[in-house]
């Protein structure tokens, strides 16, 4: 498989905290990459570096073999990457067929003299961005919610329109930033399918942060292992489960400290991966 | 004539820092721009006006009038104006926006009950002048400075050595966590506001002797803004280098450019420091969060 | 009959600044203490093309307003470009609009701070309600397209807009450049109606009284502001307030809106849509 996305050497320093440090790593085309690690290992970090947030401090990122380093987010968006956020982040007041209209828009071409005029050819704009927009809430199945103000949805809902929303700039590489933070394993089962599905439907590579060790231990392959900024282990999560350097660092601590989020994984969490699968 | 510009600046300087001190102090704790203060250090004037006028008081006890009053105004206007917003943890824009609210409210409340007539104090400092270095220096500008000076330099004092002035350099770095280690916010607040209000009662007083009394007086503060945010706002060492550094600057340029270039000049750098300097000489980094 | 048309002449010319305003601040979310300035522009621009060089009046009203919008580009572009905190922005362009007040009181072909008298009076309430009425197209159209969702998208949140393609510079001066025609555009209205203009029209306590306007109508609403700007004009002279309690009024306004109801009276919403919705509308927020 080519490499889609590709991270060599990268740091980034926050005064005299080095967030992230020689990070090598990449994210194969067509793959679910997930990666791990505990809080404060710089994952959301690598995100904002990724996406054109921050700039990092050394090192180079590459799409599709090409630096994107210095561009800005709309241009890396542009390029095709987008994200979801740890905290949710929409577009409150806007209607959800808004929040998802607003990416399409972006993509669609219109004259400013156009727009400003409302030509036959702004009115076709709009329509066919409007239809596009409600055939992704179908897909995510909040249809039913299309003229309802973002910020009325519950928890769960929220973040499908978020992905709705991230899949509507039409990306290569799709960044997840905790899909799955504040659900319970219900919804957490049923995102595994989403992401699944969206993996498959929307032929989009997927690279995500998430804390909820049975939904990485299920739908990614291969899974990094970041600790204290830099790459601790990667490969498939058999293996780096397996990893000493990773339960010393990682999921041992955890398990000891009793947290609930790392708790559920090894054999339920294969069931699960069966059945997210199909 | 280098050292006589010289000179004239830093007595200007002496008032723009006294009044920049207010911006400071209030950014420092609240994190906005209090554009009100320019509003309270006019009603200062007019309140040492009154007391000078009507009581025939001398110049101590008309500072100490002003004062006084300026700290209760400072403190009624937080109480009635942003305390709310504040509780409510409202983004610093809705305060600024409530502060040029009051600032407009209050200036024009004096135009439509005093009037808008200009006002000069009595003549507390005869016409003398200082002779010093080969240049000539008036009393009142002579004792600006000085006086100016002192006050930073006292409240430097308090600010670093007492206890209050500790509760408030640790609210400057987290509120939230200063009220849970049991200081008493509110008080604190105030405790800001009144002395940004006496800061106001001294310099509307300063002000009204060297100039007049008007409702708009108050917009010269925003020459005392521009020096705050030279020096940083929310630095008090800062308020008191901008206010120098601007006071000489505009006399130079007025002196040797034009002097109708001068204001046009410091607004245009208010804007280039705000561009390319938004922290001043010494404020600290105040970088919105993503 | 005469004074009654004049009072509303006036409202709706001050309508098309207030909307160009809410562009601005209720729709993208940037504050500004600065735009009499381009008021300011439109008015001086127009009425000096007029008066020296006797261009028609209409090629001069649209001049004014493209000379405040490229105005706009001067404070616009650096502080746009330096992504300022939203409160070091609204004060950039409060410094802005006094260096400009300054500039026009000491330039010569302005007649300084006495200012121009005698400008012909060519606008009409026809005109001015013609002007309204496109200005009010012009702008529901942009916030339809792809450039007034974008604004939109930085108003609510400036990370997620980005990460939705939108490019912060570029939208918000759009944004600016957009509002500073239509309040260039009143201008020259305005220039044209009193047949004189002076520095002082054009400060920061009129800068003051627009953003009065747009934030007590409503952020993100084009109806609350015309209707609020509507009321700010027509009320004061039914009563007939002094201009300075007018301006008392404004300033303890402002306070009382940021206390009680920062979206404003429509925030969020337009005023047909109350009567509309009044049913099916739940939970607030």
């Amino acid at each position: 498989m080519a490499h889609l996305l590709e991270m060599e050497n990268l740091t980034k320093d926050f005064g005299g905290i080095r967030a992230v440090d020689s990070l090598t790593c990449c994210v194969d085309e067509g793959s679910i990459t997930g990666i791990i690690g505990p809080n404060g290992a710089g994952k959301t970090t690598v995100f904002n570096l990724i996406t054109g947030v921050y700039r990092p401090t050394t090192g180079a990122i590459l799409l599709e073999g090409a630096s994107i380093v210095g561009d800005r987010p709309d241009v890396i968006v542009g390029k095709g990457v987008t994200r979801t956020f740890q905290n949710i982040r929409l577009f409150n007041r806007q209607t959800c067929l808004e929040n998802v209209m607003t990416p399409l828009l972006q993509r669609t071409p219109c004259s400013l003299f156009s727009a400003l005029l409302r030509t036959p050819h702004a009115r076709r704009v709009d329509r066919t961005v409007r239809a596009k927009a409600m055939s992704l809430l179908v897909a995510m199945g909040i249809e039913s919610y299309a003229d309802a103000k973002a910020s009325t949805l519950p928890y769960g809902l929220q973040r499908k329109l978020e992905i709705a929303r991230a899949l509507a700039a039409e990306p290569k590489l799709l960044l997840l930033d905790e899909p799955a933070a504040g659900m319970n394993p219900e919804e957490t089962r049923s995102l595994a399918d989403l992401i699944a599905r969206v993996h498959a439907d929307f032929n989009v590579s997927i690279l995500l942060i998430e804390h909820h060790m049975d939904l990485v231990m299920n739908i990614c392959s291969p899974v990094i292992v970041m600790n204290f900024g830099a790459l601790l282990a990667v490969g498939r999560p058999d293996e780096v489960r397996a990893d000493e350097r990773v339960i010393g660092a990682y999921l041992g601590r955890k398990k000891r400290d009793g947290n609930k989020a790392a708790a559920p994984e090894g054999a339920e969490g294969e069931d699960r991966h069966a059945g997210a699968r199909r | 004539m280098f050292l006589q510009t010289l000179v004239t600046g830093l007595s200007i300087g002496g008032i723009y820092a006294l009044m920049a001190v207010g911006y400071s102090l209030v950014f420092s704790v609240l994190g906005f721009s209090n554009f009100a203060h320019g509003a309270v250090i006019m009603l200062g004037a007019y309140l040492g006006l009154a007391l000078a006028v009507k009581l025939h008081l001398g110049i101590g006890l008309v500072l100490v009038g002003s004062i006084v009053g300026s700290g209760i105004l400072a403190v009624m206007n937080e109480r009635l104006a942003y305390s709310v917003l504040r509780r409510r943890k409202a983004p610093s824009l809705y305060l600024m926006i409530s502060a040029m609210g009051c600032s407009v409210f209050l200036e024009n409340l004096v135009y439509a009950t005093i009037g808008s007539r200009f006002y000069a104090f009595p003549e507390f400092f005869s016409r003398q002048v200082v002779q010093f270095a080969g240049s000539s220096l008036s009393l009142l500008d002579l004792a600006a400075f000085i006086v100016a000076f002192l006050a930073i330099l006292a409240l430097h004092v308090f600010v670093t050595r007492t206890k209050t002035g500790i509760a408030i350099r640790a609210g400057v770095c987290d509120m939230t966590m200063c009220s849970l280690m049991g200081v008493n916010v509110d008080r604190l607040i105030m405790v800001v506001f009144l002395l940004a209000g006496a800061f106001a009662g001294v310099a509307g007083v300063f002000l009204g002797v060297k100039y007049l009394v008007y409702p708009t007086m108050g917009w010269v503060t925003n020459k005392a803004y521009i020096a705050a945010v030279i020096g940083g706002l929310g630095s008090l060492p800062g308020a008191l280098v901008g206010g120098l550094i601007l006071g000489v600057v505009e006399t130079f340029v007025s002196t040797y450019v034009s002097s109708v270039m001068r204001d046009v000049f410091s607004f245009t750098l208010l804007i280039a420091l705000l561009v390319w300097m938004p922290n001043g000489l010494f404020g600290s980094d105040t970088e919105e969060k993503v | 009959m005469d004074y009654i048309l004049s009072v509303v002449t006036l409202a709706a010319i001050n309508m098309i600044a207030v909307l160009g305003l809410s562009i601005f601040t209720g729709f993208t979310g940037l504050f500004s203490f600065g735009h009499a300035a381009f008021v300011g522009v439109g008015a001086y621009a127009s009425a000096i093309l007029t008066y020296y060089y006797y261009v028609p009046f209409f090629i001069a009203l649209v001049a004014g307003a493209f000379a405040a919008a490229a105005v706009s580009l001067i404070i616009g572009v650096p502080t746009l470009r330096a992504k300022l905190r939203s409160d070091y922005f609204a004060i950039a362009i409060l410094g802005f609009g006094e260096a400009f007040r300054v500039i026009l009181e000491n330039l010569e072909i302005t007649n300084g701070a006495r200012g121009l008298p005698g400008i012909d009076s060519f606008t009409t309430l026809p005109i001015v309600l013609v002007a309204l009425a496109f200005s009010v197209w012009i702008t529901r159209n942009f916030l339809k397209s792809r450039y007034g969702v974008a604004c939109i998208a930085i108003r609510e949140d400036p990370v997620a807009a980005e990460m939705s393609g939108v490019g912060l510079f570029r939208t918000r001066l759009l944004s600016l450049v957009l509002s500073a025609f239509l309040c260039g555009l009143s201008g020259g209205l305005m220039a044209h109606f009193l047949s004189f203009i002076q520095p002082v029209m054009f400060t920061l306590v009129q800068s003051t009284q627009l953003l009065a306007a747009v934030i007590a109508g409503g952020m993100g609403s084009i109806t609350g502001p015309l209707f609020a700007s509507f009321l700010f004009i027509v009320l004061p002279e039914a009563l007939r307030v002094a201009n300075m309690w007018r301006l008392v009024a404004y300033g303890l306004m402002l306070v009382l809106i940021m206390i009680y109801r920062p979206q404003g009276i429509m925030g969020y919403q337009e005023l047909p849509d109350l009567f509309r919705r009044k049913i099916s509308r739940s939970g607030t927020k």
